[in-house]
């Protein structure tokens, strides 16, 4: 008997049959379906992530793209050299999986995810190749994903950046890294930085920045106006959206919230805990901890984390006469108020959330470390610390992308949201 | 006399507890949990009642809590089972002078509490994903070892030698070192002193993320077992308070939990 076995080519599955886009539907349709009273200008999101991440739709931009693996990277540079940033950072745990071969056990779910995207044969978001991905040395795991990622077939362009944030040297070194990344940019161009186009790149980000502090203000309001799922979906997609676009939509919005607010409305119960998010940041599809937050019934008010507020909240706004001294006031506005853990010192961050608390009338905090983020992980103890003294609650969660852990997560979680009301009952 | 119920439905075990208008405990009744969590909770909560001679409209509230709190639809309310420990706790150590940390071991979870004077979590820390630690590795080892469950307690105070260093606190990796042990020709004494040793350590250093203060009481199924809490107070350098029925410490805070919201709720009522 003659078998007839063939030799099956691996292929990648199409995109709305890919592990990744039943992850992502399934947590969409969460975001979605599981809460009641979404604002109307959501549908905008929603319907981008359905189809970005879902579908599989293509993301488009205009000249040359240029991935980044994180906030450091100066957008507006690339933007003026008529190029478009994508950030690359996954939240997937599908990618995560795949990206499990390149890291140790023990590491970042958020980098084994990138990995895992840029060496799959369908990337989601479907961005096309990268001329050239700009990954910022900050902590040891990314610093050590550009060989990785260079083996995957990509061009990598390693921007150099300081630990240390206080000292002078520091502020010089990176000045001149920021330089030498403006001049691979117009190597890989063609195109000369001038002082209008940097201007122009800055009034671009400058509005996005505008937009988005303006929703961040409205999260100040009592009881909430907008949820943090919500928000975290909307500063999510600034990573691959076209940003004049994602600006208009944010703007839209924010004019929602405000008749929102004029009419009185509630997203939330008016005794919800109010809760301020910090730590490994939370990108779609993994939005496991705000979500199990906010089905608890708290809500997650403000955030400071490098995936939201850490992003966009810092405003774009330098002139000087000469495009090389624009080049480095811009490089001191990405370093001096840059909260990120990998810094020795962490006197910022703690004063910022401090800040966050008080501004956003937070009831608690959740600290979220994905495990194998050890400066995350590693700045726990300093940032507890500083809290008990200030006598604000907090609760520490190590989690990854799996979802093997909800239950355990969901008991404490509720345990902390009742801690959270009893003190507020007994205070009152 | 109206009554008030809490119902902790854990993963290994379903615990009810009845009180009554004073917040005197009535009675308390535990059944494995079994495939059938809905019917198996609902059989216990009869089963007490038939116990106590009462009807199931004697009881005016019910609180769930524990993994099963949200599937069981008959109560009125649910509470995750950190506070309702916390509650039951405050109010059973009140006859030993007041407690202020809560250690609880459970089937599949172990945890530790504290609590200020008025019974209100002020911090608490569990244990992450994995059984290390609980009920569930004791029952490994008591499999392992040939022993029922009950009978670990007393073996413990039988060896001649010093308890033997269990090393890994994965029970899956526990059970190939507790059959290493045995190979070696150890006795089984020593190697259960060791067992118990190894949990009440790696409890210690949980408990020790959240702050010990006096005194400290010590909760869950576990709790029964004599030689664990021998091991516990020696990691702790304190002694414990052990209550006379230490699963039912969280049925029974649910229980006081239900009887002070319908309280609330009454006077609520008559304003």
């Amino acid at each position: 008997m003659e078998n007839d076995a063939k030799v099956i080519p691996i292929q990648a599955a199409p995109y709305n049959l890919s592990r990744q886009a039943g992850e992502a539907e399934n947590m969409l349709d969460h975001i979605v379906d599981d809460f009641p009273d979404n604002p109307q200008s959501m549908a905008y999101f929603y319907d981008l992530f359905r189809r970005v991440y879902c579908h599989g739709d293509e993301v488009k931009h205009e000249g040359m793209l240029v991935g980044t693996t994180c906030i450091q990277a100066p957008e507006e540079l690339i933007y003026a050299f008529g190029a478009t940033p994508m950030r690359l950072c996954n939240g997937s745990y599908h990618y995560d999986q795949k990206g499990a071969d390149f890291m140790p056990a023990k590491s970042c779910s958020l980098v084994k995810a990138t990995l895992g995207m840029l060496n799959s044969e369908t990337v989601i978001p479907k961005i096309g190749k990268p001329d050239l991905i700009v990954n910022p040395t900050t902590c040891d795991q990314k610093k050590k994903a550009s060989v990785m990622i260079e083996g995957m077939g990509h061009s990598v362009y390693e921007l150099e950046f300081p630990n240390v944030k206080e000292s002078e040297a520091s502020r010089v070194y990176w000045q001149r890294s920021v330089r030498q990344f403006a001049a691979r940019l117009r190597e890989l161009t063609g195109k000369k930085l001038t002082r209008k186009n940097l201007q122009a790149a800055m009034a671009k980000t400058s509005r996005a920045q505008a937009a988005f502090r303006k929703l961040h203000n409205f999260r100040r309001k009592s009881p909430s106006l907008i949820l943090g799922k919500d928000a975290f979906l909307v500063t999510n997609a600034y990573f691959f959206d076209d940003i004049e676009r994602w600006t208009d939509a944010v703007e839209k919005l924010n004019a929602e919230l405000e008749l929102r607010d004029e009419a009185g409305f509630k997203a939330v119960q008016s005794k919800a805990p109010r809760v301020l998010f910090t730590g490994s940041p939370p990108i779609f599809p993994n939005l496991k901890l705000p979500l199990l937050i906010e089905e608890a019934g708290g809500v997650v008010v403000t955030d400071e984390t490098c995936s939201a507020n850490r992003m966009l909240y810092d405003m774009t706004a330098v002139d000087e006469w000469l495009v090389n001294d624009m080049v480095d006031s811009l490089a001191d506005k990405y370093l001096k108020p840059c909260t990120c853990p990998i810094f020795t010192r962490n006197d910022d961050r703690r004063r910022r959330l401090l800040d966050l608390v008080r501004d956003f009338n937070a009831d608690g905090v959740v600290y979220q470390a994905f495990a194998g983020c050890q400066v995350y992980e590693m700045e726990y103890r300093s940032v507890a610390d500083e809290f008990n003294k200030a006598g604000i609650p907090m609760l520490y969660i190590e989690t990854d992308y799996s979802t093997d852990d909800k239950g355990q997560l969901s008991t404490r979680i509720e345990a902390f949201l009742e801690s959270l009301k009893n003190r507020k009952k007994h205070r009152a | 006399m109206k009554y008030f119920a809490g119902i902790d439905v854990g993963s290994t075990a379903i615990k009810v507890a009845v009180v009554d208008e004073e917040g005197k405990l009535a009675g308390v009744h535990v059944a494995p949990s079994g495939s059938l969590f809905h019917k198996n909770s609902l059989e216990a909560l009869n089963n007490l009642l038939g116990k106590l001679s009462l009807q199931r409209e004697d009881v005016r509230y019910l609180i769930a809590t524990g993994y099963g709190r949200k599937l069981f639809k008959e109560a009125d309310d649910s509470i995750s089972e950190i506070t309702a420990n916390a509650i039951g706790a405050f109010e059973a150590g009140k006859a030993h002078g007041g407690v202020r940390t809560i250690i609880n071991i459970g089937g599949q979870d172990s945890k530790a509490i504290q609590i200020d004077n008025n019974g209100h979590v002020v911090n608490f820390a569990m244990n992450d994903k994995c059984a290390a630690g609980t009920g569930r590795f004791l029952d490994v080892a008591a499999r392992n070892l040939d022993l029922d469950l009950e009978d670990l307690g007393d073996c413990h105070f039988q060896g001649s030698g010093a308890p033997l260093t269990i090393n890994s606190t994965c029970t899956v990796f526990a059970e190939s070192e507790i059959i290493g042990l045995l190979a070696k020709g150890h006795g089984k004494a020593e190697i259960i002193a060791g067992i118990h040793y190894s949990i009440a350590s790696r409890t210690v250093r949980l408990a020790k993320r959240v702050g010990i203060e006096d005194r400290v009481y010590f909760d869950g199924g576990p709790a029964l077992n004599k030689g664990l809490v021998a091991a516990l107070q020696d990691e702790l350098g304190r002694e414990l308070v052990v209550p006379e029925h230490p699963q039912t410490t969280t049925a029974f805070g649910a229980a006081m939990l239900a009887r002070s919201e319908f309280m609330d709720e009454q006077s609520l009522e008559k304003v």
